[in-house]
Protein backbone atom coordinates (compact mmCIF):
# COMPACT_ATOMS: atom_id res chain seq x y z
CA UNK A 1 0.00 0.00 0.00
CA UNK A 2 2.76 2.41 1.38
CA UNK A 3 4.84 1.28 -2.07
CA UNK A 4 1.97 1.77 -4.93
CA UNK A 5 1.22 5.35 -2.90
CA UNK A 6 4.95 6.56 -3.81
CA UNK A 7 4.23 5.24 -7.55
CA UNK A 8 1.17 7.45 -7.38
CA UNK A 9 3.41 10.11 -6.02
CA UNK A 10 6.01 9.73 -8.80
CA UNK A 11 3.03 9.45 -11.79
CA UNK A 12 2.32 12.67 -10.41
CA UNK A 13 5.99 14.02 -10.73
CA UNK A 14 5.80 12.64 -14.06
CA UNK A 15 2.75 14.67 -14.96
CA UNK A 16 4.10 18.05 -13.47
CA UNK A 17 7.76 17.29 -15.43
CA UNK A 18 5.34 16.94 -18.78
CA UNK A 19 3.70 19.95 -17.93
CA UNK A 20 7.38 21.80 -17.78
CA UNK A 21 8.37 20.65 -21.35
CA UNK A 22 10.61 18.63 -19.87
CA UNK A 23 10.60 15.90 -23.02
CA UNK A 24 8.59 12.19 -22.71
CA UNK A 25 12.46 10.44 -22.51
CA UNK A 26 13.96 12.30 -19.82
CA UNK A 27 10.97 12.65 -17.80
CA UNK A 28 10.20 8.70 -17.47
CA UNK A 29 14.18 8.63 -16.94
CA UNK A 30 14.09 10.67 -13.58
CA UNK A 31 11.14 9.48 -12.33
CA UNK A 32 12.04 5.72 -12.57
CA UNK A 33 15.34 6.55 -11.15
CA UNK A 34 14.00 8.55 -8.29
CA UNK A 35 11.27 6.11 -7.54
CA UNK A 36 14.28 3.33 -7.63
CA UNK A 37 15.97 5.07 -5.44
CA UNK A 38 13.44 5.92 -3.16
CA UNK A 39 12.20 2.64 -2.49
CA UNK A 40 15.10 0.63 -2.70
CA UNK A 41 18.66 3.17 -2.08
CA UNK A 42 21.03 3.95 -4.92
CA UNK A 43 23.41 1.39 -5.02
CA UNK A 44 21.19 -1.14 -7.01
CA UNK A 45 20.20 2.02 -9.50
CA UNK A 46 24.08 2.85 -9.55
CA UNK A 47 24.41 -0.83 -10.77
CA UNK A 48 21.72 -1.09 -13.01
CA UNK A 49 23.24 2.05 -14.98
CA UNK A 50 26.40 0.20 -15.86
CA UNK A 51 24.73 -1.57 -18.48
CA UNK A 52 20.83 -1.55 -18.39
CA UNK A 53 21.00 1.45 -21.75
CA UNK A 54 22.84 -1.10 -23.75
CA UNK A 55 20.89 -4.18 -22.79
CA UNK A 56 17.96 -2.41 -23.57
CA UNK A 57 19.20 -0.92 -26.60
CA UNK A 58 20.92 -4.30 -27.89
CA UNK A 59 18.00 -6.22 -28.77
CA UNK A 60 17.05 -7.88 -31.91
CA UNK A 61 13.26 -7.08 -31.79
CA UNK A 62 13.65 -3.34 -31.23
CA UNK A 63 16.03 -2.95 -34.08
CA UNK A 64 12.63 -2.87 -36.38
CA UNK A 65 12.10 0.24 -35.10
CA UNK A 66 14.97 1.98 -36.89
CA UNK A 67 14.58 -0.34 -40.18
CA UNK A 68 10.74 0.46 -40.68
CA UNK A 69 12.00 3.68 -40.06
CA UNK A 70 14.49 3.62 -42.34
CA UNK A 71 12.39 1.87 -45.08
CA UNK A 72 9.38 4.69 -44.13
CA UNK A 73 12.08 7.95 -45.10
CA UNK A 74 13.27 5.99 -48.36
CA UNK A 75 9.64 5.40 -49.17
CA UNK A 76 9.34 9.59 -48.62
CA UNK A 77 12.10 9.95 -51.42
CA UNK A 78 11.05 7.25 -53.93
CA UNK A 79 8.12 9.68 -55.47
CA UNK A 80 5.97 6.29 -55.10
CA UNK A 81 2.99 8.78 -53.53
CA UNK A 82 2.41 10.07 -56.63
CA UNK A 83 1.92 7.23 -58.21
CA UNK A 84 -0.67 5.36 -55.75
CA UNK A 85 -2.02 8.62 -56.14
CA UNK A 86 -2.47 8.73 -59.60
CA UNK A 87 -3.34 5.02 -60.07
CA UNK A 88 -6.36 5.65 -57.45
CA UNK A 89 -6.99 8.67 -59.01
CA UNK A 90 -8.17 7.11 -62.83
CA UNK A 91 -10.22 4.88 -61.52
CA UNK A 92 -12.16 6.83 -59.23
CA UNK A 93 -11.25 10.72 -60.33
CA UNK A 94 -14.34 10.48 -62.32
CA UNK A 95 -17.24 9.90 -60.11
CA UNK A 96 -18.42 13.06 -57.14
CA UNK A 97 -15.86 12.93 -54.67
CA UNK A 98 -13.24 11.23 -56.60
CA UNK A 99 -10.67 12.55 -56.67
CA UNK A 100 -10.89 12.79 -52.41
CA UNK A 101 -11.80 8.80 -52.70
CA UNK A 102 -8.65 8.54 -54.54
CA UNK A 103 -6.81 11.10 -51.86
CA UNK A 104 -7.75 8.55 -49.40
CA UNK A 105 -7.07 5.63 -51.31
CA UNK A 106 -3.11 6.33 -52.07
CA UNK A 107 -3.18 6.99 -48.21
CA UNK A 108 -4.07 3.90 -47.28
CA UNK A 109 -1.29 2.08 -50.02
CA UNK A 110 1.30 4.54 -48.76
CA UNK A 111 0.60 4.11 -45.04
CA UNK A 112 1.14 0.30 -46.27
CA UNK A 113 4.66 1.37 -46.81
CA UNK A 114 5.66 3.88 -44.91
CA UNK A 115 4.20 3.38 -41.73
CA UNK A 116 3.83 6.91 -39.68
CA UNK A 117 0.98 8.75 -40.12
CA UNK A 118 2.70 11.83 -40.02
CA UNK A 119 5.10 11.56 -43.15
CA UNK A 120 1.85 9.63 -44.83
CA UNK A 121 -0.47 13.01 -44.22
CA UNK A 122 2.57 14.96 -44.91
CA UNK A 123 3.70 13.34 -48.53
CA UNK A 124 0.30 12.72 -49.36
CA UNK A 125 -0.82 16.56 -49.03
CA UNK A 126 1.89 17.64 -51.52
CA UNK A 127 0.91 15.21 -54.09
CA UNK A 128 -2.71 15.23 -54.03
CA UNK A 129 -3.96 18.95 -52.53
CA UNK A 130 -2.86 20.41 -55.83
CA UNK A 131 -5.22 18.25 -58.01
CA UNK A 132 -7.93 18.72 -55.23
CA UNK A 133 -7.45 21.85 -55.90
CA UNK A 134 -7.23 22.12 -59.41
CA UNK A 135 -10.98 19.91 -59.87
CA UNK A 136 -12.34 22.74 -57.25
CA UNK A 137 -12.97 20.48 -53.90
CA UNK A 138 -14.05 22.53 -51.03
CA UNK A 139 -11.37 23.80 -49.24
CA UNK A 140 -12.99 21.59 -45.82
CA UNK A 141 -13.49 18.34 -47.79
CA UNK A 142 -10.03 18.54 -49.86
CA UNK A 143 -7.96 19.14 -46.33
CA UNK A 144 -10.42 16.76 -44.31
CA UNK A 145 -10.16 13.94 -45.96
CA UNK A 146 -6.49 14.26 -46.66
CA UNK A 147 -6.05 14.58 -42.57
CA UNK A 148 -8.32 11.62 -42.39
CA UNK A 149 -6.55 9.33 -44.86
CA UNK A 150 -3.06 10.05 -43.00
CA UNK A 151 -4.28 8.58 -39.81
CA UNK A 152 -4.34 4.98 -42.32
CA UNK A 153 -0.55 5.27 -41.63
CA UNK A 154 -0.91 3.84 -38.07
CA UNK A 155 -3.38 1.57 -38.53
CA UNK A 156 -2.18 -0.67 -42.20
CA UNK A 157 0.94 -2.67 -40.93
CA UNK A 158 3.83 -2.35 -41.03
CA UNK A 159 3.40 0.60 -38.21
CA UNK A 160 6.19 1.75 -35.70
CA UNK A 161 3.16 3.02 -33.18
CA UNK A 162 1.77 -0.73 -33.42
CA UNK A 163 5.49 -2.12 -32.57
CA UNK A 164 5.67 0.22 -29.61
CA UNK A 165 2.59 -1.15 -28.11
CA UNK A 166 3.77 -4.77 -28.61
CA UNK A 167 6.99 -3.74 -26.78
CA UNK A 168 5.14 -2.10 -24.10
CA UNK A 169 2.50 -5.39 -23.20
CA UNK A 170 5.17 -7.89 -24.81
CA UNK A 171 2.73 -8.82 -27.31
CA UNK A 172 4.11 -10.86 -30.68
CA UNK A 173 4.49 -8.32 -33.14
CA UNK A 174 3.33 -10.29 -35.85
CA UNK A 175 -0.03 -10.85 -34.38
CA UNK A 176 -0.42 -7.73 -34.24
CA UNK A 177 0.53 -6.96 -37.29
CA UNK A 178 -1.97 -9.45 -38.69
CA UNK A 179 -4.59 -8.27 -36.19
CA UNK A 180 -4.43 -4.61 -37.79
CA UNK A 181 -5.18 -5.32 -41.16
CA UNK A 182 -8.92 -5.78 -41.14
CA UNK A 183 -9.48 -2.87 -38.78
CA UNK A 184 -7.56 -0.80 -41.20
CA UNK A 185 -9.28 -1.90 -44.01
CA UNK A 186 -12.73 -1.07 -42.33
CA UNK A 187 -11.02 2.22 -41.76
CA UNK A 188 -10.52 2.78 -45.75
CA UNK A 189 -13.96 1.42 -46.48
CA UNK A 190 -15.68 3.96 -43.79
CA UNK A 191 -13.49 6.92 -45.05
CA UNK A 192 -14.83 6.26 -48.80
CA UNK A 193 -18.10 5.87 -47.64
CA UNK A 194 -18.07 8.65 -45.78
CA UNK A 195 -16.75 11.00 -48.88
CA UNK A 196 -19.72 9.14 -50.64
CA UNK A 197 -22.37 10.38 -48.22
CA UNK A 198 -20.78 13.96 -47.75
CA UNK A 199 -21.14 14.69 -51.85
CA UNK A 200 -24.49 13.32 -52.05
CA UNK A 201 -25.36 16.12 -49.55
CA UNK A 202 -23.42 18.67 -50.41
CA UNK A 203 -22.71 17.98 -54.36
CA UNK A 204 -20.68 21.39 -54.73
CA UNK A 205 -18.06 19.92 -52.59
CA UNK A 206 -16.75 17.29 -54.48
CA UNK A 207 -16.86 17.70 -58.27
CA UNK A 208 -16.75 14.96 -60.77
CA UNK A 209 -13.21 14.98 -62.33
CA UNK A 210 -11.75 13.79 -65.91
CA UNK A 211 -12.95 10.24 -67.02
CA UNK A 212 -9.86 8.39 -67.61
CA UNK A 213 -10.05 5.59 -70.35
CA UNK A 214 -8.94 2.21 -69.79
CA UNK A 215 -5.74 1.99 -71.28
CA UNK A 216 -4.48 4.95 -69.31
CA UNK A 217 -5.95 3.11 -66.29
CA UNK A 218 -3.81 0.15 -67.43
CA UNK A 219 -0.76 2.37 -67.40
CA UNK A 220 -1.34 3.84 -63.88
CA UNK A 221 -1.40 0.26 -62.72
CA UNK A 222 1.81 -0.58 -64.66
CA UNK A 223 3.70 2.14 -62.84
CA UNK A 224 2.49 0.45 -59.22
CA UNK A 225 3.21 -2.62 -59.61
CA UNK A 226 7.00 -2.54 -58.07
CA UNK A 227 5.12 -0.49 -54.96
CA UNK A 228 2.41 -3.27 -54.70
CA UNK A 229 5.05 -6.21 -55.18
CA UNK A 230 7.19 -4.20 -52.54
CA UNK A 231 4.08 -4.34 -50.26
CA UNK A 232 3.14 -7.63 -50.41
CA UNK A 233 6.84 -8.51 -49.94
CA UNK A 234 7.13 -7.23 -46.80
CA UNK A 235 3.67 -7.68 -45.12
CA UNK A 236 2.91 -11.00 -46.52
CA UNK A 237 6.29 -12.53 -45.80
CA UNK A 238 5.41 -11.68 -41.97
CA UNK A 239 2.07 -13.09 -42.03
CA UNK A 240 3.46 -16.40 -43.96
CA UNK A 241 6.29 -17.04 -41.78
CA UNK A 242 9.06 -16.45 -44.54
CA UNK A 243 10.74 -13.82 -42.53
CA UNK A 244 10.72 -11.83 -39.28
CA UNK A 245 9.59 -8.39 -38.74
CA UNK A 246 13.03 -6.77 -38.53
CA UNK A 247 14.42 -9.16 -41.50
CA UNK A 248 10.68 -7.58 -43.84
CA UNK A 249 11.47 -3.67 -42.48
CA UNK A 250 14.88 -4.51 -43.87
CA UNK A 251 14.06 -6.26 -47.19
CA UNK A 252 11.48 -3.54 -47.51
CA UNK A 253 14.16 -0.48 -46.85
CA UNK A 254 16.09 -2.07 -49.93
CA UNK A 255 13.22 -2.13 -51.77
CA UNK A 256 12.21 1.23 -51.35
CA UNK A 257 15.77 2.51 -51.49
CA UNK A 258 15.93 1.13 -55.22
CA UNK A 259 12.85 2.41 -56.10
CA UNK A 260 14.20 5.82 -54.60
CA UNK A 261 17.27 5.53 -56.59
CA UNK A 262 15.85 4.35 -60.28
CA UNK A 263 13.86 7.81 -59.55
CA UNK A 264 16.37 10.14 -59.49
CA UNK A 265 15.05 10.87 -55.77
CA UNK A 266 18.78 9.11 -54.07
CA UNK A 267 21.44 11.47 -54.66
CA UNK A 268 24.17 12.19 -52.28
CA UNK A 269 21.89 14.87 -50.35
CA UNK A 270 19.22 13.31 -50.02
CA UNK A 271 20.56 10.10 -48.58
CA UNK A 272 22.56 12.17 -46.03
CA UNK A 273 18.87 13.56 -45.19
CA UNK A 274 17.42 10.25 -44.98
CA UNK A 275 20.26 9.14 -42.77
CA UNK A 276 19.85 11.73 -40.66
CA UNK A 277 15.99 12.04 -40.39
CA UNK A 278 16.42 8.15 -39.30
CA UNK A 279 19.47 8.98 -36.95
CA UNK A 280 16.75 11.72 -35.11
CA UNK A 281 13.66 9.68 -35.16
CA UNK A 282 15.94 6.47 -33.86
CA UNK A 283 17.04 8.48 -31.19
CA UNK A 284 13.98 10.49 -29.92
CA UNK A 285 11.99 6.68 -29.60
CA UNK A 286 15.02 4.88 -27.97
CA UNK A 287 15.19 7.40 -25.43
CA UNK A 288 11.41 6.68 -24.60
CA UNK A 289 11.88 3.44 -24.47
CA UNK A 290 15.06 4.08 -22.20
CA UNK A 291 13.04 5.74 -19.97
CA UNK A 292 10.39 3.39 -19.90
CA UNK A 293 12.06 0.75 -18.88
CA UNK A 294 13.78 2.71 -16.05
CA UNK A 295 9.97 4.03 -15.21
CA UNK A 296 8.38 -0.09 -15.24
CA UNK A 297 11.11 -0.98 -13.16
CA UNK A 298 9.88 1.36 -10.42
CA UNK A 299 6.30 0.82 -11.17
CA UNK A 300 6.89 -3.10 -10.75
CA UNK A 301 8.93 -2.21 -7.36
CA UNK A 302 6.04 -0.51 -6.23
CA UNK A 303 3.78 -3.14 -6.88
CA UNK A 304 1.88 -0.76 -8.95
CA UNK A 305 0.09 -3.30 -11.50
CA UNK A 306 -0.58 -5.77 -9.16
CA UNK A 307 -2.80 -2.65 -6.90
CA UNK A 308 -4.28 -1.03 -9.75
CA UNK A 309 -5.22 -4.48 -11.54
CA UNK A 310 -6.88 -5.19 -8.24
CA UNK A 311 -8.22 -1.54 -7.39
CA UNK A 312 -10.17 -2.03 -10.53
CA UNK A 313 -11.40 -5.44 -10.21
CA UNK A 314 -12.65 -4.46 -6.95
CA UNK A 315 -14.51 -1.62 -7.95
CA UNK A 316 -17.57 -3.80 -9.43
CA UNK A 317 -17.85 -1.37 -12.27
CA UNK A 318 -18.68 -3.28 -15.52
CA UNK A 319 -15.83 -4.15 -17.69
CA UNK A 320 -16.91 -2.42 -20.23
CA UNK A 321 -17.40 0.56 -18.75
CA UNK A 322 -14.14 0.98 -17.31
CA UNK A 323 -12.79 0.69 -21.14
CA UNK A 324 -15.61 3.32 -21.97
CA UNK A 325 -13.79 5.32 -19.87
CA UNK A 326 -10.63 4.51 -20.99
CA UNK A 327 -11.54 5.38 -24.39
CA UNK A 328 -12.73 8.60 -23.64
CA UNK A 329 -9.89 9.25 -21.36
CA UNK A 330 -7.70 8.85 -24.74
CA UNK A 331 -10.14 10.98 -26.63
CA UNK A 332 -9.61 13.87 -24.37
CA UNK A 333 -5.79 12.72 -24.35
CA UNK A 334 -5.69 12.97 -27.66
CA UNK A 335 -6.83 16.86 -28.06
CA UNK A 336 -3.42 17.50 -26.31
CA UNK A 337 -0.77 14.86 -26.72
CA UNK A 338 1.21 12.94 -29.18
CA UNK A 339 0.14 9.63 -29.77
CA UNK A 340 3.47 7.99 -28.89
CA UNK A 341 3.20 10.06 -25.96
CA UNK A 342 0.07 8.37 -25.19
CA UNK A 343 0.85 4.73 -25.51
CA UNK A 344 3.92 5.08 -23.52
CA UNK A 345 2.44 6.91 -20.79
CA UNK A 346 -0.90 4.99 -20.45
CA UNK A 347 -0.66 1.29 -21.15
CA UNK A 348 1.69 0.50 -18.01
CA UNK A 349 -1.68 1.49 -16.47
CA UNK A 350 -4.41 0.54 -18.64
CA UNK A 351 -2.92 -2.55 -19.87
CA UNK A 352 -2.73 -4.30 -15.82
CA UNK A 353 -6.67 -3.16 -15.33
CA UNK A 354 -7.91 -4.38 -18.49
CA UNK A 355 -5.58 -7.96 -17.80
CA UNK A 356 -7.53 -8.40 -14.42
CA UNK A 357 -10.89 -7.72 -16.32
CA UNK A 358 -13.16 -10.23 -17.20
CA UNK A 359 -14.50 -9.66 -21.07
CA UNK A 360 -14.87 -13.28 -22.01
CA UNK A 361 -11.63 -13.36 -23.77
CA UNK A 362 -7.89 -15.24 -23.42
CA UNK A 363 -5.40 -12.91 -22.11
CA UNK A 364 -3.47 -13.56 -25.62
CA UNK A 365 -6.64 -12.16 -27.29
CA UNK A 366 -7.46 -9.70 -25.12
CA UNK A 367 -3.64 -7.96 -25.59
CA UNK A 368 -4.20 -7.75 -29.42
CA UNK A 369 -7.84 -6.56 -29.02
CA UNK A 370 -7.19 -3.48 -26.74
CA UNK A 371 -4.10 -3.11 -28.52
CA UNK A 372 -6.02 -2.21 -31.73
CA UNK A 373 -8.56 -0.42 -29.69
CA UNK A 374 -6.03 1.92 -28.17
CA UNK A 375 -4.24 2.26 -31.36
CA UNK A 376 -7.42 3.44 -33.19
CA UNK A 377 -8.68 6.00 -30.57
CA UNK A 378 -5.06 7.09 -30.25
CA UNK A 379 -4.90 7.91 -33.94
CA UNK A 380 -8.15 10.08 -33.62
CA UNK A 381 -6.13 12.45 -31.50
CA UNK A 382 -4.09 12.85 -34.93
CA UNK A 383 -7.78 14.78 -36.56
CA UNK A 384 -8.88 16.71 -33.27
CA UNK A 385 -8.29 19.99 -32.54
CA UNK A 386 -7.05 21.89 -30.74
CA UNK A 387 -3.32 20.17 -31.63
CA UNK A 388 -4.44 17.54 -34.38
CA UNK A 389 -0.74 16.66 -35.68
CA UNK A 390 -2.46 15.56 -38.96
CA UNK A 391 -4.74 18.46 -39.43
CA UNK A 392 -1.81 21.00 -38.98
CA UNK A 393 0.58 19.38 -40.89
CA UNK A 394 -2.12 19.48 -43.79
CA UNK A 395 -3.48 22.84 -43.11
CA UNK A 396 -0.08 23.89 -43.57
CA UNK A 397 0.50 22.39 -46.93
CA UNK A 398 -3.20 23.88 -47.75
CA UNK A 399 -2.24 28.09 -47.64
CA UNK A 400 -5.77 28.93 -48.84
CA UNK A 401 -7.87 26.59 -46.24
CA UNK A 402 -8.49 28.05 -42.58
CA UNK A 403 -7.68 25.97 -39.81
CA UNK A 404 -11.16 26.36 -38.66
CA UNK A 405 -12.41 24.62 -42.14
CA UNK A 406 -9.90 21.92 -41.69
CA UNK A 407 -11.22 20.79 -38.44
CA UNK A 408 -14.95 21.27 -39.77
CA UNK A 409 -13.78 19.41 -42.74
CA UNK A 410 -12.52 15.96 -40.71
CA UNK A 411 -15.96 16.25 -38.80
CA UNK A 412 -17.29 13.71 -40.79
CA UNK A 413 -14.79 11.37 -40.61
CA UNK A 414 -14.38 11.52 -36.45
CA UNK A 415 -17.57 10.15 -36.96
CA UNK A 416 -16.96 7.18 -39.41
CA UNK A 417 -14.27 6.65 -36.75
CA UNK A 418 -16.30 6.25 -33.38
CA UNK A 419 -18.81 3.84 -35.24
CA UNK A 420 -15.55 2.13 -36.38
CA UNK A 421 -14.37 2.35 -32.72
CA UNK A 422 -17.96 1.18 -31.75
CA UNK A 423 -18.07 -1.78 -34.02
CA UNK A 424 -14.52 -3.36 -32.85
CA UNK A 425 -15.42 -3.14 -29.07
CA UNK A 426 -18.60 -4.88 -29.90
CA UNK A 427 -17.35 -7.52 -32.08
CA UNK A 428 -13.83 -8.58 -30.62
CA UNK A 429 -13.86 -11.16 -33.60
CA UNK A 430 -12.88 -8.32 -36.36
CA UNK A 431 -9.76 -8.02 -35.05
CA UNK A 432 -9.14 -11.71 -33.71
CA UNK A 433 -10.29 -13.23 -36.90
CA UNK A 434 -7.04 -12.72 -38.89
CA UNK A 435 -4.69 -13.52 -36.40
CA UNK A 436 -6.36 -17.09 -35.28
CA UNK A 437 -6.65 -18.01 -39.17
CA UNK A 438 -2.66 -17.93 -39.69
CA UNK A 439 -1.69 -19.31 -36.59
CA UNK B 1 31.71 29.66 -27.49
CA UNK B 2 30.67 29.46 -30.51
CA UNK B 3 33.70 27.28 -31.40
CA UNK B 4 32.29 25.05 -28.79
CA UNK B 5 28.73 24.97 -30.31
CA UNK B 6 30.69 24.33 -34.04
CA UNK B 7 32.78 21.58 -32.98
CA UNK B 8 29.61 19.82 -31.05
CA UNK B 9 27.23 20.25 -34.25
CA UNK B 10 29.94 19.15 -36.75
CA UNK B 11 30.84 16.06 -33.92
CA UNK B 12 27.08 15.23 -33.60
CA UNK B 13 26.04 15.30 -37.47
CA UNK B 14 28.90 12.91 -37.59
CA UNK B 15 28.18 10.78 -35.05
CA UNK B 16 24.02 10.39 -36.45
CA UNK B 17 25.73 9.97 -40.18
CA UNK B 18 27.75 6.99 -38.80
CA UNK B 19 25.07 5.51 -36.75
CA UNK B 20 22.64 6.22 -39.49
CA UNK B 21 24.85 4.33 -41.57
CA UNK B 22 25.53 1.74 -39.36
CA UNK B 23 21.99 0.90 -39.73
CA UNK B 24 22.03 0.91 -43.34
CA UNK B 25 24.69 -1.76 -43.08
CA UNK B 26 22.78 -3.67 -40.56
CA UNK B 27 20.47 -3.68 -42.99
CA UNK B 28 21.93 -4.98 -45.95
CA UNK B 29 23.83 -7.69 -43.71
CA UNK B 30 19.88 -8.91 -42.75
CA UNK B 31 18.93 -8.83 -46.20
CA UNK B 32 22.18 -10.89 -47.14
CA UNK B 33 21.16 -13.24 -44.14
CA UNK B 34 17.65 -13.67 -45.21
CA UNK B 35 18.78 -14.46 -49.15
CA UNK B 36 21.89 -16.96 -47.67
CA UNK B 37 18.81 -18.92 -46.09
CA UNK B 38 16.33 -18.94 -49.02
CA UNK B 39 19.09 -19.66 -51.96
CA UNK B 40 22.16 -21.93 -50.25
CA UNK B 41 20.13 -22.88 -46.65
CA UNK B 42 22.77 -20.74 -44.45
CA UNK B 43 21.96 -17.73 -43.33
CA UNK B 44 24.64 -14.89 -42.07
CA UNK B 45 25.80 -17.01 -38.64
CA UNK B 46 25.20 -14.76 -35.32
CA UNK B 47 23.48 -12.60 -37.71
CA UNK B 48 20.89 -11.95 -34.36
CA UNK B 49 23.95 -10.85 -31.86
CA UNK B 50 25.17 -8.78 -34.84
CA UNK B 51 22.08 -6.55 -35.00
CA UNK B 52 21.57 -6.39 -31.96
CA UNK B 53 24.85 -4.72 -30.64
CA UNK B 54 24.74 -3.12 -34.06
CA UNK B 55 21.63 -1.89 -33.28
CA UNK B 56 22.67 -0.56 -29.65
CA UNK B 57 25.57 1.01 -30.85
CA UNK B 58 23.69 3.24 -33.55
CA UNK B 59 21.40 4.28 -30.98
CA UNK B 60 24.19 5.22 -28.72
CA UNK B 61 25.46 7.63 -31.96
CA UNK B 62 22.33 9.35 -32.65
CA UNK B 63 21.92 10.80 -29.39
CA UNK B 64 23.52 13.90 -29.80
CA UNK B 65 22.04 15.08 -32.64
CA UNK B 66 18.69 14.32 -31.58
CA UNK B 67 19.12 16.48 -28.79
CA UNK B 68 21.01 19.51 -31.03
CA UNK B 69 17.55 19.36 -33.30
CA UNK B 70 15.01 19.46 -30.83
CA UNK B 71 13.80 16.18 -31.73
CA UNK B 72 13.14 14.65 -28.65
CA UNK B 73 9.20 14.62 -27.65
CA UNK B 74 7.56 17.05 -25.74
CA UNK B 75 4.28 16.68 -24.55
CA UNK B 76 2.74 20.38 -25.13
CA UNK B 77 0.34 20.08 -22.21
CA UNK B 78 -1.17 23.13 -21.43
CA UNK B 79 1.25 26.01 -21.99
CA UNK B 80 1.78 25.66 -25.21
CA UNK B 81 0.91 29.70 -25.42
CA UNK B 82 3.41 30.82 -22.97
CA UNK B 83 5.51 33.63 -23.54
CA UNK B 84 8.39 32.43 -25.65
CA UNK B 85 10.63 34.03 -22.81
CA UNK B 86 9.45 31.67 -20.04
CA UNK B 87 9.52 28.58 -22.74
CA UNK B 88 13.14 29.24 -23.36
CA UNK B 89 13.89 29.21 -19.63
CA UNK B 90 11.97 26.22 -19.27
CA UNK B 91 13.77 24.37 -21.96
CA UNK B 92 16.67 25.73 -20.25
CA UNK B 93 15.79 23.70 -17.00
CA UNK B 94 14.69 20.65 -19.01
CA UNK B 95 18.21 20.75 -20.92
CA UNK B 96 20.26 20.85 -17.61
CA UNK B 97 18.85 17.90 -16.12
CA UNK B 98 19.45 15.97 -19.35
CA UNK B 99 22.70 16.82 -19.40
CA UNK B 100 23.22 15.55 -16.06
CA UNK B 101 21.14 12.37 -16.59
CA UNK B 102 23.80 12.34 -19.74
CA UNK B 103 27.03 12.83 -17.59
CA UNK B 104 25.51 9.83 -14.90
CA UNK B 105 25.33 7.83 -17.88
CA UNK B 106 28.76 8.60 -19.22
CA UNK B 107 29.90 7.29 -15.98
CA UNK B 108 28.29 4.40 -15.22
CA UNK B 109 28.92 3.05 -18.51
CA UNK B 110 32.83 3.87 -18.19
CA UNK B 111 32.33 1.41 -15.14
CA UNK B 112 30.01 -1.28 -16.75
CA UNK B 113 32.97 -1.03 -19.94
CA UNK B 114 35.55 -1.87 -17.40
CA UNK B 115 33.39 -4.83 -15.80
CA UNK B 116 32.62 -6.05 -19.02
CA UNK B 117 36.63 -6.45 -19.82
CA UNK B 118 37.85 -7.79 -16.53
CA UNK B 119 34.71 -10.80 -16.97
CA UNK B 120 35.01 -11.43 -20.19
CA UNK B 121 32.06 -11.08 -21.89
CA UNK B 122 31.66 -12.03 -24.83
CA UNK B 123 28.43 -12.85 -27.74
CA UNK B 124 26.92 -16.02 -27.83
CA UNK B 125 27.52 -17.43 -31.07
CA UNK B 126 30.59 -15.61 -32.75
CA UNK B 127 32.11 -14.39 -29.41
CA UNK B 128 33.20 -11.17 -30.02
CA UNK B 129 33.95 -9.19 -26.54
CA UNK B 130 30.78 -7.19 -25.63
CA UNK B 131 32.81 -4.44 -24.44
CA UNK B 132 33.20 -3.20 -27.86
CA UNK B 133 29.96 -1.24 -27.68
CA UNK B 134 30.56 0.61 -24.31
CA UNK B 135 32.99 3.09 -25.77
CA UNK B 136 30.59 4.13 -28.28
CA UNK B 137 28.09 4.52 -25.63
CA UNK B 138 30.27 6.64 -23.23
CA UNK B 139 31.75 9.15 -25.80
CA UNK B 140 27.92 9.47 -26.98
CA UNK B 141 26.79 10.37 -23.75
CA UNK B 142 29.42 12.78 -23.34
CA UNK B 143 28.76 14.44 -26.26
CA UNK B 144 25.30 14.58 -25.48
CA UNK B 145 25.72 16.39 -21.99
CA UNK B 146 27.73 18.87 -24.55
CA UNK B 147 24.65 19.00 -26.68
CA UNK B 148 22.45 19.40 -23.75
CA UNK B 149 24.95 22.80 -23.35
CA UNK B 150 24.54 24.26 -26.66
CA UNK B 151 20.91 23.74 -26.45
CA UNK B 152 20.23 25.19 -23.17
CA UNK B 153 22.48 28.35 -23.96
CA UNK B 154 20.84 28.88 -27.54
CA UNK B 155 17.15 29.08 -26.60
CA UNK B 156 18.06 31.60 -23.80
CA UNK B 157 20.59 33.87 -25.70
CA UNK B 158 18.05 33.98 -28.42
CA UNK B 159 15.79 35.54 -26.02
CA UNK B 160 17.66 37.80 -24.44
CA UNK B 161 18.36 39.48 -27.43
Amino acid sequence: MMASGAAVLGLGILLVLLVLRVPLGPAMLLVGMGGYIALAGPEPLLNYMKTGAYWRFASYDFSVIPMFLLMGQLAVRSGMSTRLFDAANVFLGHRRGGVAMAAVGGCAAFGAICGSSLATAGTMSRVAYPELQRYRYSGALATGSLAAGGTLGILIPPSVVLIIYAVAVQANIVTMFEAALIPGLIALAGYLLTIAIYVRISPSAGPVGRRFDWSERLQALLETWPMIALFLLVIGGIYIGWFNPTEAAAIGAFGAALLAWLRGGLDREGLIESVLEVAQATAMIFIILLGADFLNIFLALAGFPAWVAEQAANSSLSPYLILTCMILFYFVLGCFMDSLAMIFLTVPVFWPIIAGLDFGLPPGDLQIWFGIIVLVVVELGLITPPVGLNVLIINAAAPGVTLRETFIGTLPFLCSEILRVVLLVLFPPIILFLPHLLN
Amino acid sequence: MNGFRHVVAKLSRWFALAGGSLLAAMATLVVISVLGRVLIGRPVPGDFEIVATGTAISVFLCLPWCQLQRGNLIVDLFLARLSPRVVAWLDLLSAALLGLLALLFAWRMALGWRDAIAYQDVSVILGFPLWWAYPFAVGSFLLLACACVVTATRGVERQST
